[in-house]
């Protein structure tokens, strides 16, 4: 569903990314978890066409959503509105599917997206992605500056979603424990390169991504 | 090779001593308006290029310098002495006006000078003293000790003289330590600010620099026309100012210069053609108007770092690595901005 | 009081005007982050249009919707030039933009001549409240009141319009969607060419016009819409009705001569005001 091949993107003299391969196949739930700064963001920015690589293919089948980091909601807009627009280019634009999915949404649709808690706007963030009815969903830091349970319930949504409808995830995450928990592959991506790759049980008993990311004794 | 540098200086100070004497009156007119505006430019090119900031009012400045140098000359002293007052008066207009003004930045800045502007306009056309809206009239010839300034080659020296003091003025403020920590200034604010640069000094520093030139250019004009009227300033004059800036790239004091050059060449001789037999009569100031507007089009699309720089950036990529590059002119590209 | 109230009604026919501009520059600036200097130059194109295809034999209404029509076209056109490349940053628009004002100047004085025109408005008088006032003054204010109703619809209730103050709200966010930004941006540069040009069908027979009216009507537009931080239609609607009235009670009661030049301190003492309280919305603008 997302192919990334020898992605090389630069942000005037400095490079963001140099020669990255990434794949995700259909129905399948991957995660790219790194550092800050590691050029996660820019990569997904890419897969949306915000960002223009320098050199390298990238491509995506079927269609393909967004939620970026920071929510980065439409603020002066209600909640509906939000979810409206996140289906610019489809013809459906009644957010009942998605209601189905996010039920919380329904008693927001009339608040200003602006106005709402962190988990609420995060959760206006996915369901205006689930808009456009994705065949592939990449999600940019779900868990950042929210709290365990709100990520959890969110996370659930996003496995339903992937193992009854199909939908390939590419689940981007600091936090490389929840995103280990939930997807079977895994990208490290360090200073704009892919340093390791593989299923996420190895990755987790390999020692240097452990210390790295999960902290220590982690029980795979 | 650095006296390469000093050859080619030495051989446009030669050329522009000779050109009065060989131009005919309708070229002499050309080169004392190419001065006396490159003065003014000079001067916005600074403000723009270095301070980062906007004014589309700076007409204002060169009027008020003219209306000093008037109302100086008509009081009884001595000419010389309203020449002087021109730069300083304006100069102190400008902290004035720059004190409220400078907190403002991009388009509020540009905006709020193009009132001042509006304001100067009314207020002169409403001061009997200024001489109304009918303007002032009889402002006697320069005098330069016991010299009276009477032709226009006369004007044509004491206007590129201007001119020179202006350019070395601005030339040492781009090359001292402050001129340095401007360009930073131009780049981002908050980064010079956070760098412990007194950023709102410096850009009121400058805004008084630059109108200090304009009002100098401002008395060179006065007693050359011999009159002044609010009419003579509108708002367009100030934008055409811009306009010869960017062309001719802002920050570089050569290139404000080589821009006001190309821009009231053109417009004067396409002016020259429109009044040709033929033409309609309001051929000239279509031309006039096209050729600011197509020249300011294509240099910001093409040569966004204006003319000259892009003359002499295209020039060194020409020469290769060869050693001895003309410093004048390695400047000159460092000050565009990037 | 009947001299009073009949300056407020010309003070708020005249004052629309300027809302109108005000408003076009709004639009254009949510979107893009550029200050179209362009705009009053809309209105004049607007103006001299209509006073042509009256002077054509075109219907009244024909010859000013098709006038608003070529303002539309003028504004299209100024778009693409200073959105053109992208990437340009918005003070390199605003340049651009006065190019175009240049470049327009030349076709204007081409077509019309240097000539001030003037179009012939609604004739006669009426009386409201007992007190006589032009027909086209309150001609002016209706057709202002049914733009700007259609405008506050357009941008609140229509999935357009919405997607242009998503573009405003959140450009990221809008890109990420998959709102085509830059195709939004032209479209609003269209929405200001409208407004201008309404706005100099409407003004054309109150204050004749010659091709550079713009610069009186561009910045007057800007102080209405400066009022509201140059990103609310509404509160541009209000200022321009404002800085209207004040200009004719200025012009009744005190000396006409200044009285542009209250409604400009005003505007400098709202920037300088708003620049020393929130000095942190004012973004970096660098050329």
């Amino acid at each position: 569903m997302i192919t990334v091949e020898e992605l090389v993107v630069r942000y005037g003299s400095a490079t963001a990314l140099d020669g990255v391969d990434l794949e995700v196949g259909a129905g399948e739930m991957v995660a790219l978890v790194g550092p800050n700064g590691a050029g996660k963001s820019t990569l997904v920015d890419t897969l949306s066409g915000v960002v223009r690589p320098a050199s390298g293919r990238v491509s995506t089948e079927g269609r393909f959503a967004h939620v970026p980091e920071g929510r980065q909601l439409f603020g002066d807009l209600s909640v509906e509105d939000n979810l409206r627009l996140g289906a610019w280019k489809v013809r459906d634009r009644d957010p009942r599917h998605v209601y189905g999915v996010l039920p919380d949404l329904e008693g927001l649709r009339g608040r200003r997206a602006g106005a709402l808690s962190g988990g609420q706007q995060q959760m206006v963030a996915v369901g205006r992605a689930l808009m456009a009815r994705p065949d592939v969903l990449a999600v940019d830091e779900l868990s950042l500056g929210l709290a365990p349970k709100i990520v959890d319930d969110l996370v659930r949504h996003l496995v339903r979603l992937n193992r009854e409808e199909g939908m390939a995830v590419l689940l981007i995450e600091q936090n490389a424990r929840l995103a280990f928990e939930v997807c079977s592959r895994a990208y490290v991506l360090e200073a704009g390169r892919v340093v390791t790759a593989g299923a996420c049980d190895e990755l987790a008993r390999g020692s240097a991504v452990a210390r790295a990311y999960l902290g220590g004794g982690v029980a795979p | 090779m650095r006296s390469a540098g000093v050859w080619a200086v030495l051989a446009v100070a030669a050329a522009t001593l000779a050109l009065p004497l060989v131009l005919d009156s309708g070229g002499l007119a050309v080169y004392v308006q190419v001065a006396v505006s490159a003065s003014v430019v000079v001067g916005i090119s600074l403000l723009m290029g270095y301070a980062g900031q906007v004014s589309l009012g700076q007409a204002v400045f060169f009027a008020t310098g003219g209306y000093t140098a008037a109302l100086v000359s008509q009081a009884g002293l001595p000419t010389l002495a309203g020449l002087l007052a021109a730069p300083v008066v304006a100069a102190l207009c400008a902290l004035v006006l720059g004190l409220p003004l400078l907190r403002l930045r991009g388009h509020h800045l540009a905006f709020a000078t193009i009132a001042v502007h509006l304001i100067f306009l009314a207020v002169v056309a409403q001061t009997d003293a200024l001489g109304g809206s009918t303007g002032l009239q009889g402002i006697p010839l320069l005098s330069l000790g016991p010299v009276e300034v009477s032709t226009n080659q006369g004007y044509a020296y004491v206007a590129w003289a201007v001119l020179a003091v202006v350019v070395v003025v601005a030339r040492n403020i781009v090359r001292s330590r402050p001129g340095r920590a401007l360009r930073a200034l131009a780049t981002s604010e908050t980064a010079a600010a956070s760098s412990g640069i007194p950023v709102g000094r410096y850009k009121l520093t400058v805004f008084a620099v630059s109108a200090a030139f304009a009002g100098a250019a401002g008395g060179v004009f006065a007693f050359y026309i011999g009159f002044l009227s609010p009419g003579m300033f509108p708002v367009s004059m100030s934008i055409t100012y811009v306009v010869m800036a960017v062309v001719g790239g802002l920050g570089s004091v050569w290139g404000a210069v080589a821009g006001t050059a190309l821009v009231t060449v053109l417009v004067h001789y396409l002016g020259v053609l429109g009044t040709l037999g033929g033409m309609p009569d309001y051929a000239p100031s279509v031309l006039t108007y096209a050729v600011y507007g197509l020249v300011l089009v294509l240099t910001v699309l093409f040569l966004p770092h204006g003319v000259l720089p892009s003359l002499a950036d295209w020039w060194r990529r020409r020469s290769g690595a060869r050693e001895g590059r003309d410093r004048a002119g390695e400047e000159e590209r460092e000050a565009a901005p990037a | 009081m009947i001299a009073l109230l009949a300056h407020i009604v010309s003070g708020l026919a005249i004052g629309c005007g300027f809302a109108l501009v005000g408003s076009g520059l709004v639009a254009v600036y949510r979107v893009t982050g550029v200050v179209n200097f362009a705009q009053g130059m809309f209105a004049v194109v607007g103006g001299l249009c209509a006073s042509a295809f009256l002077g054509a034999g075109i219907w009244h209404g024909a010859a000013e919707l098709l006038a608003v029509a070529v303002a539309a076209a003028v504004g299209a056109v100024t778009g693409l030039l200073a959105l053109g490349r992208p990437g340009t940053a918005p003070m390199t628009a605003l340049i651009v933009t006065l190019a175009v004002g240049f470049l327009a100047y030349a076709v204007l004085v081409a077509v019309f001549g240097d000539t001030p025109r003037s179009t012939p408005g609604l004739p006669g008088m009426t009386s409201l409240l007992g007190v006589p006032v032009r027909r086209h003054h309150l001609l002016v204010i209706g057709v202002t009141a049914v733009v700007f109703l259609a405008l506050w619809l357009f941008l609140t209730r229509t999935y357009l319009g919405k997607a242009l103050t998503a573009c405003a709200s959140n450009p990221y966010a809008a890109r990420v969607t998959g709102i085509p930004v830059a195709r939004m941006a032209q479209f609003a540069f269209v929405l200001a060419g409208v407004l201008g040009g309404v706005a100099g069908v409407l003004v054309a027979p109150l204050r004749p016009m010659s091709f550079d009216s713009d610069v009186t009507l561009i910045v007057h537009g800007f102080a209405a819409a400066v009022l509201g931080g140059l990103t609310r239609p509404m509160v541009a609607l209000a200022g321009g009705v404002l800085l209207g009235v004040v200009e004719a009670l200025v012009a009744g009661y005190g000396n006409a001569a200044y009285q542009t030049t209250v409604a400009l301190v005003v505007m400098l003492a709202v920037m300088i005001w708003h620049a020393a309280r929130r000095p942190s919305l004012h973004q970096e603008v660098t050329v």
